[in-house]
C-alpha cells in the first residue's frame, strides 16, 4: 500500500510539468507544458500526461454535441468508420433552460447521465459555453451584442461594480455553470474547459471588423478580468480542480490572451480549414505561446471551402493537440443528406490516417500509463 | 351571332400568336437542373418574357432537390441583386418554393426578369400557375404566439386544423414579425419533431409553406387529436405564427415545355481547371471573379495560371483598354505584395501568370480575385511549368 503511495506520489511530482517534443518534430524543441492549476486532481493530471504525451505525434479526434447535452455527433462518426472520437464536447448554451432552475425548462444539465455515460466508456470529456444573456427585448436569450431587440447590450466592463446587475448575473451564471462542473468533479471526471472563445471577433481580420460575442465587446481589458474573474471564481471559490482551461484564439489578438497563470491550452477556431493557412495558424500559436499545447478547437467545412482532409493538414505540418467538428442538426435530424460540416469521407480519412487517436486508444493509454 | 364568331376568331388568332394561358394550368417556364452551391455564387435568372402576360397574385414555384443542411432560398432583382421583397432576399428551403407575384415584383419581372439563387439545392424546373388555382382555406385563426429565442414557445394546434387535408396538399403558416435566424419545428402533442425537414428549418417573410407528400404524415395528422384536442405543436424561434391555411391546388399541370427557358448545360470542371464559362468584365468594373485558396493548396513555384479569354470589341471601341490584375483575395492588395496593382494588357492571348513566393503564399491562405475591364473570361487552368 506504502510502495502504492509513493508511485502516485512520484507520479504527481512528474505531471505538475510535463515535457513533450514541441510540433514540428522536426525542429527537435523540448517544451514544457504544465497546469497552471497547481491542485489539479489526480485525474486531471492523468490527461494532462496523456494529451502531453501525444503532442507532437498524434492528434485526439473529437465533436461537439449536437447544441447542447448530448453525445448525437459520435454515433455519426461510429456509423462512418466504426469507431468513436476521443473527445465530446458539450455546450452550456442552453442553462438557462435547464430543468433544475426553470420548471419549464426542456433540458437537464444537472442529470449528468450523457456525460457519465461518455466518460465511463473511455472519452475526454470536454464542456464549452455559448454564455447567453437576456436579449435587449428582456425575453429572449442571445450571446450577440448590440443595441436592436434581438441582441444584448450586456456589458462585461460592470463587473467592476460589485452592485450592478451585469455584476450579479455574472456570479448566477458562473455558479450554475460550476455546479454542474463540481458535480463532474465529484465523480471523477476531468473537463477540457473552453469558455469565453472567440473574443476578438474579426476585428483583426479586417477594417470594421467586430467581435460577434457579448464577452468581447467592451474590448480586451473586459474580456481579460472576466476571464480571470472566472478562473478565480471556479478554481479558488468553487475548489474546481477538475479543468483544463482552453483559450481560443482569434490569431493576432495576443493582448486579449488572459495569461499564461490561467491558461492551459491555445485553441483555434477555424471553417476556412485549409491544411496551408492551418499550418501557418499552428506554427504562429505555437511561436507566440511557446510554453502552450495548441489545439484545432472548432473546424469544418465553411462557407466558401471544404475543409482539407486530416491527412492532407497533417502531411503539411501542422500538429494540433486534437480537433474538433461542428454539428450540423440537420443530418442529425435526417433532412439533409450530407454532413455540413465533416462528413463521411472526412472522417474514414482522419481515422485511417494513422495519426488520429479515437476513444478506444485514449482509453488504453490512459490505463496502461496510470 | 355572327359578330361572335368574329370575335371568337379573333381571340383564336390572338392565342394562336402568343402563348397566353388564361386559367387552370401550371406550365414550366424554367427547365433544370441548375445546381446552386455554396456561398451565394450561383443563380439562374427567369427570362422577362415569361412575365408578360403573367398578373399580380400568380405564383411562382421552384421545384428542387439535393437540399444540403442550412439550404437557402432567394428571389432577387438581377439588376441589383436585392430581394424582389424584403421577405424573399432569404429564407429556408423545404421542398419546392414559391413567390407570388405583386404588382411592385411584376415591374422588375418584366423589365430584368426573377433571379433564383441562394446557396445548397439544386434547382429542377420552375412553373407559373394563376393565382386561382391555389384556393387557400384559413382553418386556425389563432390567437397569434410568439416563438421566443429559446424554443420555449410553442402552439397547440388542435385536430380539426387539418380535417380537410388531402395528400399532396400544403400547409401554409401565416407568419409575421419573423427575425434574423427565425426557424420552425413541427411536432406532435408529446413534443417529438413531426417531420425532419421541419425541424428547425429556417422561416422568413410571411409564410412558410409546407407540402405533405406522405401518407404516413397525413395520417399521423389526422388520427392525432379529437377535434378539438391538440394534434401538433408548431414551435421555434423568432417569429409569431398567426394563421394556418390549407392549401389545395385545383388547376391542372402542362405538359407542354415548348416555350421553357433551358438552364445552361451543367459542366464539370476538368482536372486544373478551376474555372469554365463566360464571365463578362464590364466597363464599370463590376465584374471580378473570386478563386478560393482550396485549388491552390498544393500549388508551387512551378506551378502557373493560364488564362483564356475573348477581347469585348465594344468596349474597345468605346476607348477602353482591356486588362486584368490580380488581387490578394481578402484585401484585394497587390497580389504579389507591390504597393501599386501589376496590370496585364490584354491582346487575345491567353495571359500565364507565375507566382513569386509572395504570390504563392497568398494564394494558398485566402484565394485571389481576378479583377479587370473589357473582356470575357473563359477559362482558368492550373498547370504544372514542370
Amino acid at each position: 500500500m506504502k510502495r502504492y503511495h509513493l508511485l502516485f506520489t512520484a507520479m504527481l511530482l512528474m505531471s505538475a510539468g510535463c515535457t513533450q517534443a514541441s510540433a514540428p518534430e522536426a525542429e527537435q524543441q523540448r517544451v514544457s507544458f504544465s497546469l497552471c492549476n497547481p491542485s489539479a486532481t489526480a485525474e486531471t493530471q492523468q490527461l494532462w500526461q496523456a494529451l502531453c504525451s501525444q503532442y507532437g505525434k498524434k492528434t485526439l479526434s473529437g465533436v461537439v454535441a449536437n447544441v447542447d447535452w448530448n453525445t448525437r455527433e459520435t454515433e455519426n462518426v461510429l456509423a462512418w468508420t466504426g469507431k468513436y472520437p476521443a473527445l465530446n464536447v458539450f455546450d452550456f448554451i442552453n442553462i438557462h433552460a435547464s430543468k433544475d432552475v426553470n420548471p419549464s425548462g426542456w433540458l437537464d444539465y444537472s442529470d449528468l447521465s450523457p456525460v457519465v455515460e461518455w466518460h465511463n466508456a473511455g472519452g475526454v470529456v470536454g464542456c464549452m459555453w455559448h454564455w447567453q444573456v437576456k436579449a435587449n427585448d428582456g425575453v429572449n436569450y442571445t450571446c450577440s451584442p448590440g443595441i436592436e431587440a434581438n441582441k444584448t447590450a450586456f456589458d462585461a466592463s460592470k463587473l467592476n461594480d460589485p452592485n450592478s446587475a451585469e455584476y450579479k448575473q455574472i456570479v448566477h451564471d458562473i455558479d450554475q455553470v460550476a455546479g454542474y462542473l463540481k458535480k463532474m468533479q465529484k465523480q471523477g471526471i476531468t473537463v477540457v474547459w473552453r469558455p469565453l472563445h472567440e473574443a476578438a471577433g474579426n476585428i483583426y481580420e479586417f477594417k470594421g471588423g467586430q467581435p460577434w460575442f457579448w464577452w468581447g465587446a467592451q474590448g480586451a481589458e473586459a474580456y481579460k478580468a472576466l476571464w480571470r474573474f472566472m478562473y478565480e471564481r471556479m478554481v479558488n471559490y468553487h475548489k474546481l480542480n477538475n479543468l483544463i482551461w482552453v483559450w481560443t484564439s482569434q490569431t493576432g489578438d495576443k493582448e486579449w490572451y488572459p495569461g499564461a497563470d490561467v491558461v492551459d491550452i491555445i485553441g483555434r477556431d477555424n471553417y476556412y480549414a485549409l491544411q496551408y493557412p492551418l499550418k501557418k495558424e499552428f506554427d504562429y500559436l505555437s511561436q507566440t505561446y511557446p510554453d502552450k499545447m495548441i489545439c484545432l478547437a472548432e473546424c469544418g467545412n465553411g462557407d466558401e471551402v471544404d475543409m482539407s482532409l486530416w491527412s492532407d493538414i497533417w502531411s503539411e505540418g501542422s500538429r494540433w493537440a486534437w480537433f474538433m467538428t461542428w454539428y450540423d442538426y440537420s443530418y442529425n435530424n435526417g433532412s439533409s443528406q450530407d454532413h455540413r460540416f465533416a462528413g463521411e469521407q472526412w472522417w474514414k480519412d482522419a481515422m485511417n490516417s494513422g495519426v488520429v487517436i479515437d476513444r478506444d486508444e485514449i482509453k488504453k493509454l490512459m490505463e496502461n500509463r496510470f | 351571332m355572327k359578330q361572335y364568331k368574329y370575335i371568337s376568331v379573333i381571340i383564336l388568332c390572338l392565342l394562336s400568336l402568343h402563348p397566353v394561358y388564361l386559367i387552370g394550368v401550371e406550365r414550366t417556364i424554367l427547365l433544370g437542373p441548375k445546381t446552386i452551391g455554396r456561398a451565394w455564387k450561383d443563380n439562374i435568372v427567369l427570362e422577362s418574357r415569361h412575365f408578360a402576360n403573367a398578373k399580380a397574385g400568380d405564383i411562382l414555384t421552384v421545384y428542387n432537390d439535393q437540399v444540403k443542411g442550412g439550404a437557402q432560398g432567394a428571389f432577387q432583382n438581377p439588376a441589383t441583386w436585392q430581394g424582389v421583397s424584403p421577405e424573399y432576399a432569404y429564407f429556408g428551403i423545404n421542398g419546392a418554393f414559391k413567390l407570388t407575384l405583386t404588382d411592385t415584383i411584376l415591374a422588375i419581372a418584366r423589365t430584368k426578369g426573377i433571379a433564383i439563387g441562394g446557396h445548397d439545392y439544386r434547382i429542377l424546373r420552375a412553373t407559373l400557375t394563376d393565382a386561382a388555382d391555389y384556393q387557400e382555406t384559413i382553418t386556425w385563426r389563432g390567437p397569434s404566439v410568439t416563438m421566443k429565442a429559446d424554443w420555449s414557445v410553442s402552439a397547440e394546434i388542435p385536430g380539426k386544423t387539418f380535417a380537410t387535408l388531402r395528400l399532396g396538399d400544403a400547409v401554409c403558416f401565416h407568419l409575421s414579425k419573423c427575425e434574423e435566424g427565425a426557424a420552425m419545428k413541427l411536432m406532435d402533442f408529446t413534443w417529438n419533431s413531426l417531420d425532419p425537414s421541419l425541424d428547425g428549418v429556417p422561416v422568413g417573410g410571411d409564410r412558410y409553406i409546407w407540402q405533405v407528400k406522405e401518407k404516413s404524415l397525413l395520417l399521423q395528422l389526422q388520427l392525432m387529436g379529437d377535434g378539438m384536442q391538440t394534434a401538433v405543436r408548431v414551435g421555434g424561434k423568432g417569429y409569431r405564427l398567426d394563421k394556418i391555411g390549407i392549401v389545395q391546388f385545383v388547376g391542372t399541370v402542362s405538359d407542354d415545355v415548348s416555350d421553357a427557358q433551358h438552364a445552361p448545360k451543367e459542366y464539370v470542371l476538368q482536372p486544373g481547371e478551376l474555372y469554365h464559362g463566360e464571365h463578362t468584365f464590364p466597363s464599370d468594373w463590376s465584374g471580378n471573379l473570386r478563386l478560393t485558396a482550396a485549388p491552390f493548396q498544393k500549388c508551387t513555384e512551378n506551378d502557373v495560371l493560364i488564362l483564356s479569354y475573348s477581347i469585348d470589341t465594344e468596349a474597345v471601341s468605346a476607348g477602353i483598354k482591356p486588362q486584368l490584375s490580380f488581387r490578394d483575395g481578402r484585401n484585394w492588395s497587390e497580389l504579389t505584395g507591390a504597393a501599386e496593382p501589376v496590370w496585364y494588357e490584354l491582346d487575345g492571348t491567353d495571359v500565364v501568370y507565375m507566382f513569386d513566393p509572395v504570390a504563392l503564399d497568398q494564394v494558398k491562405t485566402r484565394g485571389c480575385i481576378i479583377t479587370g475591364v473589357g473582356f470575357t473570361l473563359k477559362r482558368i487552368e492550373l498547370i504544372s511549368a514542370q
